[in-house]
């Protein structure tokens, strides 16, 4: 019976039983819980669990070489993020987690659009409470703007599935035509979740207003479920390079001039699902291994980054950089960690990074894709500068900030071990990691020339770094917000829309106004023309109106045989 | 030597000292990239340097452009 139980849907149940239990069974329950939604994937690949429903069937498990891998990194991450959250005793961020890592789950093993559709809008209204859970203003704010755009995410994926669903009679997940309006619709709904340029708004404002735990669950689930459905459904569409180039590109500066850290790892979140999309379209195996493992490795690498942001969040209140600094004294365990998230996401030989982006640039060599090759390339230094040096540099060190804490509590400490020797683990074996991506090929990451040019590149540009901050060129961060494509809804659209309603509403004012006093004008005339001539006079009236019903009537009646 | 790490900062000079062990490296063995551009000698340095030189003069530029008040939205 278990282990046809669709893998997630039991953490989803299951975290309606959280609220009634006290912290420390709660916390076991929810293990469990994970453990319980990890064991049909024993089952391997095949569908394993439909239901019919108004003649429709509706496939809840199915599993494949893709679905493995990230049905794997999904169970690893909400263990991690169980531990990581632990130290908070209310059970609401707790739900949340446990139904948005199952829903997530869950919609992994989808196997029509239908079903997809319901968990992915499930995604969105479960995680939607850990941006509430931070109790800010700012936060109530953003969190409505996230869910406007994830349920428009979904609105896209429901009207793409009918379509679908109409034309070829199922709704099945499978590879889709770029050139089909259903297949358009799907592609700007999984596109909305994977924060393609200008789509991208909401990831930059609402991540990092989430509590310090939740930014870790967001980091990990909703992209990379988006990643999964690009890689199911539009693997080998050329287009897709171009969009992802861009996407490695230019969140690289937005990145640079941030002040808020968490927020600059959202952009580089960004800028690491472009290497994704731009694998994706490529659609060769090597490539889809690339993006796979690139997934399974910045799941981890990002969550590390995330953890150690969201520690410092915890013990100092603050994430900006121009009011953080000189933290590794007090939080010497949570800066290695995260510097060996900086290491891994950078992609230094022997850390996950290397081993899950070298395939994707050897999938670039390979076909051949020069001016893409480079855009990568350069958006590897971009990822050195952003998040290798800048997180925690001017977290941990840059100059002192004079604030005195302490370390971060037991549970932050140990998810962040933990995921940091995940993240030394690939690196230093990739083999293993390489077995359960989705095509078994022959690839060696270490050999001369990879090792030799990714160190060169990389430390000549912290070198870089280096010579900038040493002879102050590097200006210091400041408290500030910068414009991004969310910008367009949040200023731009009210600051064209208010003024013109306001002028249309003006207007409409104006002329009321003049109809009423025209109205009222008319009036007074023909009062004073039938007062004066005595048209409507009292026994002349009631005659006169009688007469000019019946022509009326009479005129109405002419008017209509004419139409028959 | 020692003024240099002392004027450089230790861990400054580490890095320096690990871009000319991995410019050395390069001499040593024959190192070959994924297109022919990358087979140019000590390519992968000088592209990762300019890289991050360019990334922060781009950056500081769009400052001007880009970066608003904190509360710029909350007005």
């Amino acid at each position: 019976m278990i282990d046809s139980f669709p893998p997630g849907m039991i953490m989803v149940i299951g975290a309606l039983l959280i609220p009634f239990l006290p912290h420390i069974v709660r916390q076991i329950f929810m293990m469990l819980l994970v453990l319980l939604s990890a064991y049909p994937l024993t089952l391997g690949i095949g569908v394993h669990t439909t239901i019919n429903f108004f003649d429709l069937e509706f496939i809840l498990f199915q599993s494949d070489a893709l679905t493995i891998p990230f049905a794997i990194i999904f169970h690893i991450a909400a263990v991690l993020n169980i531990i990581y959250g632990a130290h908070v005793k209310h059970w609401k961020q707790h739900v949340a987690i446990m139904s948005y890592s199952g829903a997530a789950i869950a919609a992994v093993h989808a196997g029509d659009l239908l079903t997809l559709f319901v968990w992915w809008e499930a995604t969105a209204f479960t995680s939607v409470f850990l941006i509430l859970a931070s109790n800010t203003r700012r936060s109530y704010k953003s969190a409505f703007r996230y869910i406007v755009i994830q349920v428009t995410s979904g609105m896209f994926l429901l009207a793409g599935a009918l379509i679908l669903l109409n034309n070829e009679g199922n709704a099945l997940l499978t590879k889709f035509d770029i050139n089909t309006l259903y297949g358009q619709l799907i592609f700007i709904a999984f596109g909305i979740k994977a924060a393609f340029p200008l789509l991208n708004g909401w990831l930059q404002d609402s991540y990092p207003e989430a509590s310090e735990i939740g930014t870790v669950a967001l980091s990990t689930f909703t992209t990379k479920l988006a990643i999964y459905c690009f890689a199911k459904c539009f693997a080998g569409t050329e287009i897709l390079i171009a969009i992802g180039a861009i996407m490695t590109f230019y969140p690289i500066f937005f990145a640079v001039i941030e002040n808020d850290l968490r927020r600059v790892l959202t952009y580089s979140l960004n800028n690491q699902l472009g290497f994704m999309i731009v694998a994706i379209g490529i659609g060769t195996e090597l490539a889809i291994n690339g993006a796979v493992a690139h997934a399974f490795a910045h799941i981890l690498y990002k969550g590390l980054l995330f953890m150690g942001m969201g520690a410092v969040l915890y013990r100092v209140g603050t994430c900006k950089a121009s009011e953080l600094g000189g933290l590794f004294k007090y939080m010497p365990i949570t800066a290695v960690c995260t510097i060996i998230g900086a290491i891994s996401i950078s992609a230094f030989p022997l850390f996950s990074g290397f081993v899950a982006k070298s395939l994707i640039m050897s999938a670039l060599g390979k076909e051949g894709l020069v001016l893409v090759y480079f855009m990568l390339l350069f958006a590897s230094a971009g990822v050195l500068h952003h998040s290798g040096i800048k997180i925690p540099f001017f977290a941990f060190f840059a100059h002192d900030s004079g604030i005195k804490t302490k370390e971060a509590p037991i549970n932050m400490i140990a998810a962040m071990v933990i995921a940091s020797l995940l993240c030394i683990l690939i690196g230093v074996f990739p083999s293993l990691f390489y077995s359960i991506l989705p095509y078994q090929i022959a690839y060696e990451p270490y050999d001369f020339s990879h090792v030799v040019g990714q160190l060169q590149l990389l430390t000549f540009a912290a070198f870089a770094f280096i010579c900038l901050w040493h002879f102050k060129i590097y200006p210091p961060e400041l408290n500030s917000t910068v414009l991004n494509s969310d910008w367009i809804y949040r200023k731009m659209i009210p600051g064209v829309l208010i003024p013109f309603l306001s002028m249309m509403s003006n207007l409409n004012i104006k002329m009321s106004n003049y109809i009423i006093d025209t109205s009222l004008k008319t009036k007074t005339y023909l009062a004073n023309i039938m007062t004066r001539d005595r048209v409507f006079d009292r026994e002349v009236g009631k005659d006169g109106l009688i007469i000019l019903q019946v022509f009326t009537v009479f005129l109405v009646f002419v008017l209509v045989s004419q139409f028959f | 030597m020692k003024s240099l790490i002392k004027k450089f900062g230790k861990i400054n000079s580490g890095v320096l000292a690990l871009c000319i062990l991995f410019l050395i490296l390069e001499l040593v063995g024959h190192r070959h990239g994924e297109t022919s551009i990358e087979d140019i000698i000590f390519f992968p340095a000088f592209f990762g340097f300019l890289s991050c030189i360019i990334i922060f003069k781009i950056g500081v530029s769009l400052r001007a452009f880009l970066m608003k008040d904190e509360d710029y939205y909350d007005r």
